[in-house]
C-alpha cells in the first residue's frame, strides 16, 4: 500500500477534529439559541395528583381557559383528557407573552399548535407549561399528538390568535371563545 | 487476560476521561449555569431561582415568571378515583345484598330493570359507573328528584357494596323482537368516530378493549330510553358529571336524531 | 482468517434460522405498514376502526423494533463469532434454547396483539396497560438476545485466552461491543417492565408513575437504534472494502467507532423527552451535548469507509478527483447497498441533527417530521445493509451459490426507491404540521385537505417498499432452487485493513475501561433524572387497562 501509517492517522485525525468543530457548532447554535431567544425545552418540574385534578382550584373548570390577571398576565389552561380537550377553543392574543398551562387527569397525552414553537407532552403527575408570543393572527389547530388510546385520532382543539384590540377581558379576567 | 498494565493503555484512559469530563464540565457552566441565569436576568429571575428551575427543583421556566392562581375549586363531581377505591369496588367489605333490597322495586332484584321505559338497568354494569352515579347523586353533582332523596342515606361503604353487587349479574339477554338492521352511519359513529365533529369512537371509551376512562358504563342492551335521555342531557349540558365534558362534548355536535339511532343500536346490540 | 470450506455447525443452522424467522416477521410488517399508511390516507381502505388500526401499529411497531433486528442480530452474531474467530460456537445449546425461548416470546406478544389486548403501541405507553402476555412475550425475546450477548462475550473471551496478545479481529469486536451495549440498553426497559408494567397488567398495582417509566424506557429508546445499527456498521467496515477490492483504512478507527458508539449511544435518551415536562433543562442539556457527540462516530464512519472505498477505486483505475466512484463495482450488492445507505445516512442524519436541538426540537416533536426520519435511517440506512448482509452471507449459509445478483440489485433499488419516495414527502408533511399516531385523518378540514396528495405519495412509497420486501424474500428463497454449490471460501467475506495491526492496547481489545465509562456516564447524565422520582412522593397515575373491561 502506498499510504503510510502515520498518513493514515493523520488523516483521520484531521477528519475528527473536523467532526468535533460540527459538534461544537451545533452545540454553539444550541446554546445561542437559549441565550438570546431564550429558546428551552418545555420542562416545568410542578407536580399535580392526576386523581384529584378535577377536585383542585386551578384546574376547576370554571377556570379553564384564557384569564388575565390583575397585572396583565395572560395565562390559559387547558385539561387534556381520554379524547377531547377542555375548553376545545381558547382564545389569544396576537404580539403579547402567553402561559399555555396543561394538565391530564388520565393517560399521556400532548400538543403541538400548528405553524407555532408550541409544544409540549402533558403527562399524568406534572402541569406542562410553555411561555410564548404569537405572532400572526388566526385559527391555529391544535392536535393531541401523542397515543392516549383508541379515540387519539380524533382528540383536537382550536386555538384563536386575535389582535389585541379584540382581546377583551370580561370583569373576572376571563376571555372565552365565541360559541360556535 | 491482561495481567500486566500496558503501556499503551494509559493514554487511551487518559484521555478517554479527560474528553469525558470536559464534555461534562461544559454542560455544567452552560446548562445549568449560564443559560439559566443569563435567561433568567432578562425576565427578572434571580439567579439562585433561575438555577433551581433549570435544575428541575423549584418549578418554572428560568425564562419565564410563574403565573399565579387563585381560583375557587368548583368541581362537576366529587368523585376520585384512587388504588383504594378500585381496591374496594373489586372487594367490598360489606354485602350489597340488603341495601340492594331498596333497589329492586325500580331495578330489579338482579339489576334488570321492572319496567325499560322508565328505569335503566344495573345488572352486568360496571361497578365503578354505578358507584360515581350514587355518589354524585348524593352530592348533589347530577340532580335527580327521584334518585336524591334515595340515596341520602347510603354510607360509602353500602355504596362500594350495592355497586360491586349489581355489578356481578349478568346482563339481560336480547329479547326475541326483531331489531331493524344497524345504521351504517350509527355503525361508523361506534367503531370509528367522526373526525370533522371531533367525536372519538363510541368504543374508544366503551369498548371492551379501550383503556378509556375509569368511570365509563356499558352501554350494552341498555334501556334505549335511558340512553337517548343521557345524551340529550349531556347535549344540553343539563347533566354535567361527567369530569372535564368528556360526554357533553361528544353528545354536543350529536344530532336528534343521531342519538336516537345510537340508543337504539346499544340496547340492541349483541355484540358490544 | 479461516481459509477451509466451512462445515456444517449449529452456527450455520443458527444463523439460518434467526435471519429466517426475523425475515418473516418482517414481511408479515411491511404489510401492516401499506395497510396503516392506507388508512391514513384520504382512500377508503378496509377492515379500519381505531382498535384495528392500533393493533395494527402495535404489531408493525414490536416487529421491526424488536423481533426483527433481535432476530438478525443474534444470527448474524452467531456467523462472526466462528467465521471471524475460526472457532465453534461455545455452548451451542444456549443458542438453540435462546431462539427457542424468542420465537415463544415473539409468538406470545404477536398473538396477543392479535387478540386486541395490546394496543400500547412498541414504546407501551404506561399508564395505558395490556394483557400480561405481551410484555412476558417481549422479555422472552430480551431475555433470548441476553443469552446470545452472553454467548458472543464467551467466544471472545475463549478466543484471546487461545490468541494472547492479538488483536480481536474487527468484526468479532464490533459484535462483542454491540453485546456489550444491548445489555446495558435494556437495563431501563426491563425495570420499567419488571417494577411497573407488569405488575400492573398482572392487577397487582392499581397505579403507577408515569414519569419514572418514560424515563426508564427512554434509558433504552435511544441506545436501541444503535444495537440496531451496528451490524450494519460491521458490513461497512469488515465486509464492505473487500466486497469493492480494496481494503480497510483504518482498523484502529473502527475499534474506536464502535467504542464510542457504546459509551455514548447510552447517557442520551432524555433526547426523546426534550418536550416532557418531568426532566429539567439542565439534564436535557447535559445529554444533547453527549447527543452531539454520538454523531461522531458516524462522521468519523463516513470519512473512514469513503475513504476505504476510494482505496479499492484507485485500485481499479479511477482516476480525478472523483473518477474513483464511478470505477468502484457497483453491480455487487454489498458496494451498491452501502452508496444507497449513504445517501439516506446523508438525509436521514440531518434530520436527527434537528431532532436533538434542545428547545427547537419544538418544531417537529410528534410531527410525522420524526416518523419519516426514523423509517428513512433505520428502514433506510440500517434495513437495507441487513439485506445486503444477507445476500452476502447467503452463498455460506445456505451452501449454494448466488443466484442472479440483478434480483438482488433490483430488489435494493426498489428499496432505495420506495423508501425516498415515502419518507420524503412524510418529512415535508411533518413540518407542515401533520402529527402522530392517527388512525384516520379529517380530510374536510382545508389544512389537512391539502396535505392528501402528499400522504398519497407517501404510500405509493410504501408499495413499493412491499414489493421490495417481497423480492427480497423470493431473492433469498432462490437459493434453494440452486444446484451449484457454494464453491468459495469464507474468508474472502472479510476485509484486510491496509495496515493490520499486529497488536492493539487493552483499550481497543477489550471492554473493561469502557464499561466503567458507560457507568460513570450514566450516574452522571442518569442518576439524578431517575433519583427525583424517588424523592417526595410523586403523583401516581391510575392503570388504563386495554385488554379487558375491569
Amino acid at each position: 500500500m502506498a499510504i503510510s501509517e502515520e498518513a493514515i492517522v493523520r488523516s483521520e485525525l484531521r477528519w475528527a477534529a473536523i467532526a468535533i468543530g460540527v459538534v461544537s457548532v451545533i452545540m454553539l447554535a444550541l446554546i445561542y439559541a437559549g441565550l438570546v431567544h431564550h429558546i428551552n425545552p418545555p420542562s416545568n418540574i410542578e407536580r399535580i395528583d392526576p386523581k384529584t385534578l378535577h377536585l383542585g382550584g386551578e384546574f376547576t373548570e370554571a377556570n379553564l381557559g384564557t384569564r388575565v390577571s390583575a397585572d396583565g398576565q395572560v395565562t390559559s389552561r387547558i385539561v387534556a383528557t381520554q379524547f377531547t380537550f377542555q375548553p376545545r377553543c381558547i382564545v389569544l392574543p396576537a404580539n403579547r407573552r402567553v402561559t399555555l398551562r396543561f394538565a391530564t387527569p388520565d393517560v399521556i397525552h400532548g400538543i403541538l399548535v400548528s405553524g407555532t414553537n408550541v409544544n409540549t407532552m402533558i403527562v399524568p403527575g406534572y402541569v406542562s407549561q410553555v411561555h410564548t408570543e404569537f405572532t400572526r393572527t388566526g385559527e391555529l389547530l391544535m392536535p393531541c399528538h401523542e397515543y392516549c388510546g383508541l379515540g387519539h385520532s380524533e382528540m383536537s382543539a382550536v386555538v384563536r390568535i386575535v389582535p389585541s384590540e379584540e382581546f377583551k377581558p370580561d370583569a373576572e379576567g376571563k376571555v372565552a371563545c365565541d360559541a360556535r | 487476560m491482561d495481567r500486566t498494565p500496558d503501556p499503551l493503555d494509559r493514554p487511551w484512559r487518559v484521555w478517554a476521561s479527560v474528553a469525558i469530563l470536559s464534555v461534562f464540565a461544559f454542560s455544567l457552566l452552560f446548562g445549568f449555569v449560564l443559560l439559566p441565569v443569563i435567561q433568567g436576568r432578562a425576565a427578572g429571575v434571580d439567579a439562585f431561582e433561575s438555577i433551581c428551575r433549570a435544575l428541575g427543583i423549584r418549578p418554572g421556566s428560568p425564562s419565564g415568571r410563574q403565573p399565579e392562581t387563585s381560583a375557587k375549586a368548583q368541581p362537576t363531581t366529587r368523585v376520585a378515583w384512587s388504588a383504594e377505591l378500585m381496591d374496594a369496588l373489586a372487594n367490598p367489605e360489606a354485602a350489597g345484598e340488603s341495601v340492594a333490597g331498596s333497589c329492586a322495586g325500580c331495578h330489579g332484584r338482579d339489576g334488570r330493570a321492572v319496567d325499560l321505559a322508565l328505569y335503566p338497568d344495573l345488572a352486568g354494569q360496571s361497578a365503578a359507573a354505578i358507584y360515581k352515579q350514587l355518589h354524585d347523586f348524593k352530592s348533589g353533582s347530577r340532580r335527580s328528584p327521584v334518585m336524591a332523596p334515595l340515596v341520602q342515606s347510603l354510607s360509602e361503604e353500602q355504596m362500594i357494596a350495592v355497586s360491586a353487587h349489581f355489578a356481578a349479574f349478568p346482563l339481560r339477554p336480547l329479547p326475541a323482537a326483531q331489531f331493524p338492521a344497524a345504521d351504517p352511519a350509527i355503525e361508523e359513529l361506534v367503531a370509528r368516530g367522526d373526525a370533522a365533529r371531533r367525536i372519538a369512537a363510541c368504543n374508544a371509551c366503551h369498548g371492551e378493549q379501550s383503556g378509556g376512562p375509569t368511570e365509563a358504563p356499558r352501554l350494552s342492551r341498555q334501556s334505549r330510553e335511558y340512553l337517548a335521555a343521557q345524551l340529550h342531557a349531556f347535549k344540553s349540558g343539563e347533566r354535567r358529571n361527567d369530569i372535564y365534558s368528556r360526554m357533553r362534548s361528544v353528545a354536543q355536535p350529536l344530532t336528534d336524531k343521531e342519538i336516537e339511532g345510537l340508543a337504539l343500536f346499544y340496547a340492541a346490540t349483541r355484540t358490544y | 482468517m479461516p481459509r477451509a470450506r466451512w462445515p456444517v455447525t449449529h452456527a450455520r443452522n443458527l444463523t439460518f434460522a434467526h435471519l429466517w424467522f426475523g425475515f418473516i416477521a418482517f414481511g408479515a410488517a411491511l404489510v401492516l405498514g401499506v395497510w396503516q399508511m392506507w388508512s391514513r390516507s384520504p382512500l377508503p381502505a378496509p377492515f379500519v376502526t381505531s382498535s384495528t388500526y392500533f393493533s395494527s401499529v402495535t404489531a408493525h411497531g414490536t416487529a421491526m423494533a424488536y423481533v426483527l433486528p433481535v432476530f438478525l442480530i443474534m444470527g448474524f452474531g452467531y456467523f462472526v463469532a466462528e467465521t471471524s474467530l475460526g472457532r465453534p460456537l461455545p455452548a451451542p445449546r444456549w443458542a438453540w434454547s435462546a431462539f427457542a425461548l424468542g420465537v415463544a416470546g415473539a409468538l406470545m406478544a404477536t398473538l396477543t396483539i392479535f387478540s386486541g389486548r395490546a394496543a400500547v403501541l412498541f414504546t407501551f405507553y404506561p399508564p395505558l396497560t395490556a394483557s400480561v402476555f405481551f410484555y412476558v412475550g417481549l422479555v422472552l425475546v430480551v431475555a433470548a438476545s441476553w443469552i446470545w450477548c452472553v454467548l458472543m462475550m464467551v467466544a471472545m473471551a475463549q478466543w484471546k485466552q487461545a490468541n494472547p496478545g492479538r488483536p480481536v479481529p474487527l468484526a468479532m469486536f464490533a459484535t462483542v461491543a454491540n453485546a456489550v451495549m444491548w445489555l446495558w440498553t435494556t437495563v431501563g426497559v426491563a425495570a420499567e417492565l419488571v417494577f411497573q408494567v407488569i405488575p400492573a397488567a398482572l392487577g397487582l398495582k392499581a397505579q403507577l408513575d408515569v414519569g419514572l417509566s418514560r424515563t426508564l424506557f427512554s434509558w433504552t429508546l435511544h441506545a436501541i437504534v444503535y444495537f440496531w445499527l451496528i451490524p450494519s456498521y460491521i458490513a461497512f467496515y469488515t465486509m464492505l472494502p473487500r466486497a469493492a477490492g480494496g481494503r480497510l483504512y483504518s482498523d484502529t478507527m473502527g475499534r474506536l467507532t464502535f467504542i464510542l458508539f457504546l459509551i455514548y449511544s447510552l447517557p442520551v435518551g432524555l433526547h426523546h423527552l426534550l418536550m416532557d415536562p418531568e426532566q429539567s433543562n439542565a439534564f436535557k442539556f447535559l445529554q444533547v451535548a453527549l447527543t452531539a457527540l454520538v454523531s461522531v462516530p458516524t462522521l468519523l464512519t463516513v470519512f473512514t469507509i469513503g475513504a476505504s472505498l476510494e482505496i479499492a477505486g484507485r485500485l481499479r483505475g479511477g482516476r480525478g478527483l472523483f473518477g474513483w466512484i464511478r470505477a468502484l463495482p457497483w453491480e455487487r450488492p454489498l458496494v451498491l447497498a452501502t452508496g444507497l445507505a449513504f445517501v439516506m445516512l446523508g438525509f436521514g442524519g440531518f434530520g436527527g441533527l434537528i431532532n436533538m436541538s434542545y428547545g427547537m426540537n419544538a418544531m417537529v416533536h410528534n410531527t410525522s417530521w420524526v416518523t419519516a426520519h426514523f423509517h428513512l435511517i433505520f428502514g433506510g440506512t440500517v434495513v437495507i445493509m441487513y439485506f445486503a448482509i444477507a445476500y452476502a452471507i447467503w452463498p455460506a449459509v445456505s451452501g449454494r451459490a448466488a443466484p442472479s445478483l440483478k434480483a438482488q440489485r433490483v430488489q435494493l433499488w426498489l428499496w432505495f426507491a420506495g423508501m425516498m419516495v415515502m419518507t420524503l414527502p412524510w418529512h415535508y408533511l411533518g413540518l407542515l404540521g401533520q402529527w402522530r399516531r392517527v388512525a384516520t385523518f379529517n380530510y374536510a378540514d382545508p389544512t389537512i385537505a391539502a396535505w392528501g396528495p402528499w400522504v398519497v405519495v407517501s404510500l405509493v412509497g410504501g408499495v413499493i417498499l412491499l414489493a421490495s420486501g417481497v423480492l427480497f424474500l423470493l431473492n433469498l428463497l432462490q437459493f434453494n432452487v440452486q444446484r451449484e454449490m457454494h464453491a468459495g471460501v469464507v474468508g474472502e467475506l472479510y476485509a484486510m485493513a491496509v495496515h493490520p495491526p499486529a497488536r492493539v492496547p487493552a483499550a481497543l481489545n477489550g471492554f473493561r475501561l469502557w464499561n466503567t465509562l458507560v457507568l460513570v456516564l450514566m450516574i452522571l447524565a442518569y442518576g439524578y433524572p431517575i433519583a427525583q422520582f424517588f424523592v417526595g412522593n410523586p403523583p401516581q397515575a391510575l392503570v388504563h387497562r386495554v385488554d379487558e373491561r375491569r
